[in-house]
């Protein structure tokens, strides 16, 4: 296990890299517009960052899931299925570095933001201004959020947490396009609406089983609880297809 | 050792492989024999555990060839497989991460008899190259069976010397081995049983040496006669 999840964590290697490189850029601009007094670099800096922070994770995300695409679909296939390893592990392996992956980039963009923000706390102005921003940009998602640092964190797990099952959704999406619909011409369309219908479904359960809790910090919290869950759920079927039916 | 039993694959509408039994010996050095199409890779695969049969049976050792399986079983694709961003030297030291039989000792001489080194990328060797870095790697294994697809195509003379002489030091009393190959005549010097399949069936099983001394035919001249319209007279 420990050896397949090196090389999935290998072949995503590139993007982690492009991602980080760019947050790199994006904070020297938001420290050079701060320290220099630049207002125009500064706001530069603070959307890049906050672009890269959701484009990041999403593209770790999407990146993992092409590359299964690519493990099962093409000759590099053997790599993998030629090992003596289930399909239990090989996509467990996938799966947990792609969890650890989203997860890891969260919190260094959680910890990069706050980290900014308290820089921000020494521009009288500058920080008011963003604050009242943020806090008009979350009010419109829920009247209820409010601007603290607890909530932020039960939000950020609860966005993390259904990213992660989204990308559990598209990985059983993969599979069965490849081990049940393999060389037909349609197959691409109906994992297509498979992957929809999946979604939809687990924002469904996700809807429900939050409906009769009040407190907004909690909601986040059991969201992202059942997004985990659900996950599980879907590596289990996902991995007994493969099991079962899959040929590379 | 291995053995298929009636087993069978089907792709969408067409039977790549249509009941083929047979049963590997240690100690022989098989050539898997036919045209384009005729199900020599798909057994393969099936042998390797990379596809599932639609029906019959794949063993190894008695028991249904998976995980267990692909520890003893090592198969070298006709295609290339390596990962992309894998140097000569990578792909070796994956195989290492993953087969508690490969020698990396082995490979690295191996490497230097084909006169690759490892920091060579996968992405930039010819297919000639490419070809001998498969075998050296999939012949570092210690392994029990070795199927090997094509191991001869798009190689020159002098590599398929080397390439052939490498599979007979490897070859033992207790290790199977399979090659599939268009080039009869060079597998005429390696093998000593012919499977020759066609169109997804198993043609003939032939002991090459009987082949000879019986028939006086040589795999060539029966490859003419099962698959051409040529009569060879003995």
């Amino acid at each position: 296990m420990k050896n397949l999840m090196k090389y999935e964590f290998r072949k995503t290697l590139f993007t982690k890299l492009m991602v980080l490189g760019l947050t790199a850029m994006a904070q020297i601009a938001f420290l050079i517009g701060l320290y220099g007094d630049n207002e125009r670099v500064l706001a530069a800096g603070v959307v890049l960052l906050t672009l890269l922070a959701f484009g990041g994770i999403t593209v770790i995300g999407l990146a993992s899931v092409v590359i299964l695409h690519r493990d099962m679909n093409t000759k590099q296939s053997y790599m993998l299925f030629m090992t003596p390893n289930s399909s239990y592990k090989i996509l467990g392996a996938k799966m947990l570095e792609n969890g650890l992956s989203i997860l890891l980039c969260g919190a260094f963009f959680f910890a990069l933001g706050a980290l900014d923000i308290t820089l921000l706390f020494g521009r009288q102005g500058l920080l008011n201004e963003l604050w009242n921003t943020l806090r008009e940009m979350l009010q419109t998602i829920d009247s209820r959020i409010t601007l603290d640092y607890p909530t932020m964190l039960a939000l950020t797990a609860n966005i993390l947490a259904t990213w992660i099952s989204t990308v559990s959704c598209a990985y059983l999406g993969v599979v069965i396009s490849t081990a049940l619909f393999s060389g037909r011409r349609w197959s691409g369309f109906v994992s297509f609406l498979i992957i929809l219908a999946l979604l939809w479904l687990t924002g469904f359960i996700q809807l429900k089983g939050t409906a009769p809790i009040e407190a907004v910090r909690t909601v986040f919290l059991v969201d992202a609880a059942i997004a985990m869950g659900l996950s599980a759920v879907m590596y289990l079927v996902t991995v007994q297809i493969m099991e079962r039916k899959l040929s590379v | 050792m291995l053995e298929s039993r009636n087993i069978v694959k089907k792709f969408l509408n067409k039977t790549a492989v249509d009941g083929i039994s047979v049963k590997l010996s240690p100690g022989r050095v098989y050539a898997m024999l036919g045209p384009n199409g005729s199900g020599k890779t798909t057994w393969m695969k099936m042998a390797a555990g990379l596809i599932k049969p639609t029906s019959g049976e794949m063993l190894y050792e008695g028991t249904p060839v998976g995980i267990e399986s692909r520890k003893h079983i090592t198969y070298m694709s006709t295609e290339p497989y390596f990962y992309t961003w894998m140097t000569a030297g990578d792909a070796g030291r994956y195989y290492a991460d993953f087969f508690e039989d490969f020698h990396m000792d082995s490979y690295l001489s191996l490497l230097e008899r084909m006169e690759l080194r490892p920091e060579m990328k996968t992405r930039s060797l010819s297919s000639g190259m490419m070809a001998k870095m498969k075998i050296a790697v999939t012949l570092a294994r210690d392994a029990r069976v070795y199927l090997l697809d094509e191991p001869f195509n798009g190689i020159d003379l002098l590599a398929r010397d080397e390439i052939r002489q490498t599979i007979l030091e490897r070859a033992g009393e207790d290790k199977t081995m399979m090659l599939s190959s268009h080039l009869v005549e060079e597998m005429e010097a390696i093998a000593d049983t012919a499977l020759f399949i066609k169109d997804g069936r198993l043609a003939e099983e032939a002991d090459l040496e009987a082949l000879r001394t019986e028939r006086g035919l040589s795999m060539a001249d029966r490859y003419r006669e099962i698959y051409g319209h040529t009569e060879v007279r003995a």
